[in-house]
C-alpha cells in the first residue's frame, strides 16, 4: 500500500477510452488503477485491476486472458466490463471468441457456474451458490468454531470471511473459502505448534479430515449437503513483544485488547466470534484501505514476517507441487508394470530379507514384486493417489504389501514410521529410488534418520540417484550433488559400503524418459 | 597507506557487508527452523515414548498405529477417489 486509497472512492468516476476484445484477451486505454469485473452475461466472471494486473503495450493497456479461463472462451457472450466499486458499467459489447458457434458458460462438468477468486482459481464462488448450499458452510463454520474452543483456544473469522461479514454481513462474492483463526495462549512459537498439534487431534477424534499445511495452520475438510468437499483453513497465530503474527499473511503491531473479549458478527444471518475490535486485524489483513471492495486484491507480506512464518512454521510441503506438475506431464501415468533394476539388484544381493521399505514407493510396482517373492513389503509415498492401485492389488491377491502415507519434511511422520518399521522381522532393508533428488535438505536427513532406525545392525539402505551432471538438469529433477549427500551420511554415522556409477538406460522416474547417468550406493549403519 | 589504497579497503569492507547480512540472514533462519523441530519432538516424546514405555507388544503396536493415523495425511486414499 502506497497510502492512496484502494479503489479510489470519492474520486472521480471511473471511464476506459477504448476497449478491444479478442481471443488474446482485453486491450484497453484508460487512467488511474481500480478494480474492473469481467462479466459474461452478467456474471462476474473474474476481476483485476487497471494499471497493476495489465501489461502496458504503446498507449495500450492488455489483459490477457486468464490461463485457467481460456478453454472455456470459444462462443458468443454479452462482456461487460464494470467498475466494482461503484458498480457503473464501464463497457458492454456482444463478442464471439474463438470459432464457438454457442453462448460462452463458464461451468463445472454438473453445470454449476465458476468464476476466479482472488488468486485466479477456478472455483465455485459463493456467488453463484445458493442460500441452501450456503447453510451446510454456516454449519461447518459454527462446528468447527465449537470444536476448536472446547479443544482451548479461542477462535473467530478470519481473512475474507471475516472482511464480508463486517463490512457486508456476508460472503464475499468473489471469495471460495471460509477462513477461522485464533491466537495463541503462548507467546513461543514452539508451544504454539504443540498447541496446533493437540488441536488437530481434537478435530480428528471428533470425526473430521484434517490436512496440516504447516505447524501452525491446517485445513478442516467438511462434505457439504450437495457431496461437494469443501476446506475450512484454520490459521494459528500468537502474540509476541507487542506483535500479532497470524499464519498466512500477518505480522503487524497489535494490542491484546483488540483481540479479548471477542465480539460478534453476522455473516449470512448467523451469529459468530470475532475479534474484540474486528477492523484492527482487517487493517492488519488488507491494510488501511480495507473497507473498499477489492476483488483482485493481492497480499503483499512483508518479506521479514514472511521470513519469520516461514521460519517458525513452514517447511513441511516441499516437493509436492513440483510431483503434482510431474504427474500433470506424464498425463497421470505412473509406471507400475515392470520392477526397477535396483529392487532386482537389491535382491539378488540380499537372498534373506524379510522387510523390505520401498521410501517414495511412487506407483508401488516394486513393493508388489518383493511382496509376490514373500518379502514382506512396505511402500511409503506422500503421493497416496499413486498408489492407491497397487494398495488394492494387494489386499486383493491377499500379498504381503503395506502401503503408508509418510512426509519426509515432517520427522514425526519419520520417526513413527521408524519406530514401527524396526520392530519388523529382520534383515530389514530400506530402498529409496530417485528420492534423494525430490526432497531438500531435511528431507534427505530425514531419509537417512529413518534409514538408520530401520536397517541399523539389520540391513542396508540401497540409494539410487542422478549424480550432478550437465544432463540431470533436462530430466526434470535437479541433480545431487553426491560430495556434499557423502558428508551427510557419514554425518549420521552411516558408511557407503558399494557405489556405483552406472550408464544403463531405464526409465527412473515418471515423466522423465532420458538415459542421464546415475549412481547407486549401498549404506550400512553398525553403531 | 594512502588515501586511495584506504578509500578502495572501505569499499572492499562495503562490499562484503552485503555478503555477511545474506549469511546472517540464513543464520537466524536456520534457528528459527528449530522451532518446528522441536515442537515435532516433544510430540514424539509425550504422545508415542511415554505411552509405549512399559507397555506389552501388542499395546505398543496400538500405539504406533494410533500416531500414525494422528499424523498421517487424512484424505482417506484408501476409501476410494
Amino acid at each position: 500500500m502506497d497510502g492512496t486509497e484502494p479503489g479510489g472512492a470519492g474520486a472521480d468516476a471511473h471511464a476506459l477510452s477504448s476497449v478491444v476484445v479478442s481471443d488474446e484477451g482485453l486491450t484497453l486505454r484508460g487512467e488511474g488503477d481500480f478494480p474492473i469485473d469481467v462479466m459474461f452475461d452478467d456474471r462476474r466472471i473474474f476481476s483485476f485491476w487497471l494499471q497493476r494486473d495489465t501489461v502496458a503495450r504503446g498507449a495500450d493497456i492488455v489483459h490477457p486472458w486468464p490461463p485457467v479461463l481460456r478453454r472455456f472462451l470459444d462462443g458468443t457472450t454479452e462482456l461487460a466490463l464494470v467498475d466494482h466499486v461503484s458498480g457503473d458499467p464501464l463497457h458492454v459489447e456482444t463478442v464471439r471468441l474463438g470459432s464457438g458457434e454457442g453462448r460462452i458458460t463458464v461451468a463445472d462438468a454438473q453445470g454449476n457456474p465458476m468464476g476466479l477468486d482472488k488468486s485466479l482459481r477456478l472455483s465455485r464462488l459463493f456467488t453463484s451458490r445458493s442460500a441452501e448450499h450456503l447453510e451446510p458452510l454456516l454449519d461447518a463454520i459454527g462446528t468447527v468454531l465449537t470444536a476448536l474452543e472446547e479443544a482451548g483456544v479461542k477462535p473467530f473469522l478470519a481473512y475474507g470471511t471475516l472482511l464480508g461479514a463486517v463490512r457486508d454481513g456476508t460472503f464475499i462474492g468473489h471469495d471460495s473459502d471460509a477462513d477461522l483463526a485464533y491466537v495463541s495462549a503462548h507467546q513461543h512459537p514452539v508451544d504454539a505448534v504443540m498447541e496446533s498439534f493437540r488441536l488437530h487431534r481434537r478435530l480428528l477424534a471428533m470425526g473430521y479430515e484434517v490436512v496440516r499445511h504447516s505447524g501452525l495452520a491446517f485445513k478442516v475438510i467438511v462434505r457439504e449437503s450437495d457431496g461437494s468437499l469443501r476446506g475450512l483453513d484454520v490459521f494459528g497465530g500468537l502474540m509476541r513483544e507487542g506483535t500479532l503474527y497470524l499464519m498466512g499473511e500477518v505480522g503487524h503491531p497489535f494490542s491484546e485488547e483488540w483481540l479479548e473479549p471477542r465480539s460478534e458478527v453476522t455473516l449470512a444471518g448467523r451469529v459468530f466470534p470475532a475479534p474484540h475490535a474486528p477492523e484492527h486485524l482487517l487493517e492488519a489483513m488488507y491494510g488501511p484501505g480495507w473497507r473498499v471492495p477489492d476483488p483482485a486484491y493481492k497480499f503483499e507480506t512483508p518479506e521479514a514476517v514472511r521470513r519469520r512464518l516461514t521460519g517458525w512454521f513452514r517447511g513441511t510441503r516441499v516437493g509436492l507441487d513440483a510431483r503434482w506438475e510431474r504427474l500433470q506431464r506424464t498425463g497421470g501415468h505412473v509406471p507400475d508394470r515392470e520392477p526397477s533394476t535396483l529392487v532386482r539388484w537389491m535382491l539378488e544381493r540380499e537372498p534373506d530379507v524379510r522387510t523390505a521399505v520401498d521410501v517414495g514407493c511412487g506407483s508401488g510396482r516394486d513393493v508388489l514384486w518383493l511382496a509376490r517373492r514373500g518379502v514382506d513389503a512396505w511402500g511409503l509415498d506422500y503421493f497416496p493417489r499413486d498408489f492407491r492401485a497397487a494398495d488394492k492389488r494387494a489386499a486383493k491377491k491377499g500379498l504381503s504389501a503395506t502401503f503408508e502415507w509418510m512426509n519426509l519434511d515432517e520427522l514425526r511422520s519419520v520417526l513413527v514410521m521408524g519406530a514401527t518399521l524396526s520392530r519388523k522381522p529382520g534383515p530389514r532393508i530400506v530402498l529409496a529410488r530417485h528420492v534423494l533428488e525430490a526432497t531438500d535438505t531435511l528431507g534427505r536427513d530425514n531419509l537417512l534418520r529413518l534409514a538408520k532406525m530401520v536397517t541399523r545392525g539389520s540391513g542396508r539402505l540401497y540409494l539410487q540417484m542422478r549424480s550432478s551432471d550437465p544432463e540431470s538438469r533436462r530430466a526434470g529433477l535437479p541433480p545431487l550433488a553426491l560430495a556434499r549427500f557423502r558428508a551427510q551420511v557419514e554425518s549420521l554415522g552411516g558408511t557407503v559400503l558399494e557405489e556405483q556409477g552406472l550408464d544403463e538406460h531405464e526409465q527412473p522416474v515418471a515423466g522423465a524418459a532420458d538415459a542421464t547417468p546415475f549412481s547407486r550406493w549401498v549404506v550400512t549403519w553398525d553403531r | 597507506m594512502g588515501p586511495m589504497s584506504k578509500l578502495s579497503k572501505h569499499y572492499r569492507d562495503l562490499s562484503r557487508l552485503g555478503d555477511r547480512l545474506a549469511e546472517m540472514e540464513a543464520e537466524i533462519q536456520e534457528c528459527r527452523q528449530v522451532n518446528l523441530r522441536l515442537a515435532e519432538l516433544c510430540d514424539v516424546m509425550m504422545e508415542l515414548l511415554l505411552p509405549a514405555a512399559d507397555r506389552d507388544d501388542e499395546a505398543v503396536e496400538a500405539i504406533l498405529a494410533r500416531y500414525r493415523a494422528d499424523v498421517n495425511e487424512p484424505l482417506r486414499w484408501r476409501s476410494g477417489d
